[in-house]
């Protein structure tokens, strides 16, 4: 055993910290820390430039364009650019299309929209869940019918993160009824701009525009945007869930969180004292950090797994669940942190630029209003049920 | 960073689980050992002593093959999977750790240890002093260049059949005190000894002594320093030891989920057990990390190397009590029979908590050595 990063690691962190001190905006990154709302052109400033310095890709391999780290690095940057108060990095695109792309599109797809990703010039949103499929999502409805040189959509897409800045859509679509739900699913790239789409916001709980509904009505895909096979979508959507899940944890979220939290259990005063000194506050920090540690440890063991050719299915989904847990009870004490400060919701406090005294110390505002939001980790990206399930048939073979 | 064994341990690990697998079946019915004069298996440990299971516990400065955070792991993680009740708790870590941090010692005397020919055992905690530090009422009374102790000694494991007790007892200031205070050997035929089986079927006694001669190993800063270095080194060994407990009972408990049938079919079919049993799954691996993370600092500094052996022996007393009580539950009525065997890991689990501190003591020590 060795917990040591190596000297180049060590070095890979500086670097990385380095470029970020003077590339990434004091403007955005201010946004980010005070949870202000982000505007397409925040997102693209921050991935633009490190498109350009080749660092995008942290998923790819070095032949189209990626980074070709090793887990390891990827992890380590992770967490620089966390720390660093980056915007995150728009995962539609990069993480879930493109390794798709790479193992199943055609040499003309590849050629076409892998660059495209790259440089930012397409904003993917994804086309997976629909109102009457969430965690059955198997049992999907949008359908493709067959026309000739192209198919025409029918259907209503949800929870589509981001999808009003979106110009692309790749879509689970129901090509084949006469069969097992899995055997008739084909994976489609859609325009947005296309005749027959519309995008419609959801206010999620915290107020917030993040997701939306995309509606299709008799939209005219053509048939060279169909990915691979046709109903052979499962397996493409599947694919994912065994490639480059080891971030699934949030472990640097988490530990920026719970820095977050300590910050403020100095400056909160319960009975005179700090509420950091109270025994029964402080002592649920000490629970959740010594979780947290541990849980870094696991995420740790599965990335140095991963990095010997193992990939940790098993493992990211434990960690997506312990992970998620670990953020919500933190989100959780942040908001039991602040007391009564968690009570005014001032939206305008959340747009840029907005300057007026804040009710409370600033970093109150957003506490509560996360607490709420929070509560979707546990439910997306398959919800914690659906990972033990997904544990129990592959671990415990009943 | 990696976190697999060096070849060498490997090789420590296989050969001991060889041993205790071929070997400690044989001899064991858990209580009945235990319920022996002896209170565990003298041939036994005297073969562990054979296979360098002891000398692993010490570093090569005192003649030992080991003594590093991961040999002390590899040995108690083993000790857990296989329900061991031989004295390496007592004669092993704990007796070697305050004597290798005692001054002028000398390595004959570890060697004694290692070797089995003697038993040592570690008398700290008395009958109503929990897991304190420092709360020390046996008294030390040095006179012209003797020292005499008169006291009692309480829940010393293996304190009825060793040779040499390692004792705390205090010859100044208030009863807390972290001056004031020395470790000593005394012999046990000194003592008036009240000898029981502990409810994990472990054998420990009651010391009580007046006057008695006692030989100084340290005081003062220096006996603080061991003692804390001594208690520290138990917890951790501990905490590997409850891994490889909770390794056993989830085995166990999905072994009986995917055989035992209701309804027509096995249990393990079953949503609501198989979510239950991933729960316990994600917390052994948590606890496990967290061990990981003491025996690869466990030769850092003390704040650190603390601060985690505390965060580890948190941990598992709180993913020990799930494991336990989730793996009876899951079973169902089997477990509650003496017949079964997942009670004697569950009832391990348990008392893990309440030796060395258990998890509401290392959540104080951990947010000390985190500066909270």
């Amino acid at each position: 055993m060795d917990f040591n990063f190596t000297q180049n690691e060590n070095d890979f962190r500086q670097e990385i910290k380095d470029w970020l001190s003077e590339n990434l905006s004091q403007r955005i990154s201010n946004k980010v820390k005070k949870f202000q709302r982000l505007d397409k052109n925040d997102y693209e400033e921050f991935m633009k430039a490190l498109s350009a310095k080749g660092w995008l890709a942290v998923n790819w391999p070095k032949e189209h364009g990626g980074t070709g780290w090793s887990n390891t690095q990827k992890h380590i940057f992770e967490e620089e650019i966390v720390k660093a108060g980056a915007p995150r990095i728009v995962p539609f695109g990069l993480n879930m299309l493109g390794p798709v792309l790479m193992e199943f599109g055609n040499e003309e797809q590849k050629k076409y929209y892998l660059p495209r990703i790259l440089n930012c010039d397409d904003w993917w949103a994804q086309g997976y869940s629909e109102p009457g499929s969430g965690s059955d999502l198997a049992s999907l409805k949008t359908k493709a019918v067959d026309n000739g040189d192209h198919y025409i959509v029918n259907g209503q897409k949800t929870w589509t993160t981001l999808g009003q800045f979106a110009n692309k859509i790749f879509c689970l679509v129901k090509t084949d009824s006469n069969c097992k739900p899995q055997n008739g699913i084909s994976f489609l790239l859609i325009d947005i701009d296309s005749h027959g789409i519309e995008v419609r916001p959801i206010i999620t709980l915290d107020g917030e525009h993040e997701v939306n509904e995309v509606w299709l009505k008799d939209v005219k895909v053509p048939k060279e945007n169909l990915l691979g096979e046709e109903n052979k979508g499962w397996t493409y959507a599947k694919y994912l869930l065994t490639h480059e899940r080891t971030g699934i944890a949030g472990v640097p979220n988490s530990k920026s969180a719970i820095n977050h939290l300590k910050v403020i259990a100095n400056k909160t005063y319960k009975n005179g004292i700090p509420l950091i000194q109270d025994p029964l506050f402080s002592s649920q920090i000490a629970e959740l950090e010594i979780d947290l540690k541990a849980m870094e440890i696991f995420n740790l063991r599965a990335i140095s797994s991963a990095e010997s050719g193992k990939a940790p299915v098993m493992e990211s989904s434990l960690l997506k669940i312990k992970g998620s847990i670990i953020r919500q009870k933190t989100s959780d004490l942040l908001r039991k942190a602040i007391g009564p400060q968690a009570l005014p919701y001032i939206s305008e406090q959340f747009d840029e630029g907005w300057n007026q005294e804040t009710i409370g110390p600033e970093y109150a505002g957003p506490l509560a209003k996360q607490y709420f939001i929070y509560r979707k980790i546990s439910i997306y990206g398959g919800s914690n049920e659906i990972q033990k399930n997904i544990v129990a048939k592959s671990e415990f073979r009943m | 960073m990696h976190f697999n064994l060096s070849e060498e341990r490997k090789m420590l690990k296989e050969s001991c689980d060889r041993l205790l697998n071929d070997h400690y079946t044989q001899y064991k019915n858990h209580h009945e050992v235990s319920s022996s004069e002896t209170g565990f298996n003298k041939k036994f440990w005297q073969e562990c002593s054979e296979i360098g299971m002891l000398s692993a516990l010490i570093s090569p400065n005192f003649n030992g093959l080991g003594g590093t955070g991961e040999d002390i792991m590899i040995v108690f993680e083993l000790i857990g999977k296989h329900l061991v009740v031989e004295p390496f708790l007592s004669s092993g870590i704990l007796s070697i750790t305050s004597l290798i941090n005692s001054k002028d010692i000398e390595t004959s005397v570890l060697d004694e240890i290692s070797s089995a020919s003697k038993i040592y055992a570690f008398g700290h905690s008395e009958v109503d002093t929990r897991y304190d530090e420092t709360y020390i009422k046996t008294k030390a009374n040095y006179k012209n260049d003797a020292v005499f102790l008169t006291g009692q000694k309480s829940f010393v494991l293996n304190g009825d059949f060793a040779d040499k007790i390692i004792c705390t007892a205090r010859f100044s200031g208030n009863d807390f005190d972290q001056n004031g205070f020395g470790l000593y050997e005394i012999d046990k035929t000194h003592c008036d000894i009240r000898s029981y089986n502990t409810i994990d079927g472990y054998r420990a006694a009651e010391l009580k002594f007046s006057e008695i001669p006692a030989k100084e190993l340290c005081k003062n800063s220096d006996a603080y320093n061991a003692l804390l270095e001594t208690l520290y080194a138990g917890a951790f060994a501990l905490s590997a030891e409850s891994i490889g407990a909770m390794q056993v009972c989830f085995n166990m408990t999905l072994e009986y989920l995917k055989t035992r049938e209701q309804f027509g079919k096995p249990i393990g079919s079953f949503q609501a057990l198989q979510h239950r049993m991933v729960d316990v799954m994600i917390e052994i691996e948590q606890a496990k990390s967290a061990v990981m993370l003491a025996a690869g600092t466990y030769e850092a500094d003390k704040d650190t190397k603390y601060k985690n052996i505390s965060a580890a022996k948190n941990l598992v007393g709180r993913s020990g009590k799930l494991v336990a009580e989730e793996c009876i539950q899951l079973h169902g009525g089997i477990a509650m029979t003496w017949e079964y065997n997942l009670h004697n890991y569950a009832k391990r689990l348990i008392m893990i908590d309440h030796l060395m501190g258990d998890s509401d003591h290392h959540l104080e020590k951990f947010k000390l050595y985190s500066n909270y």
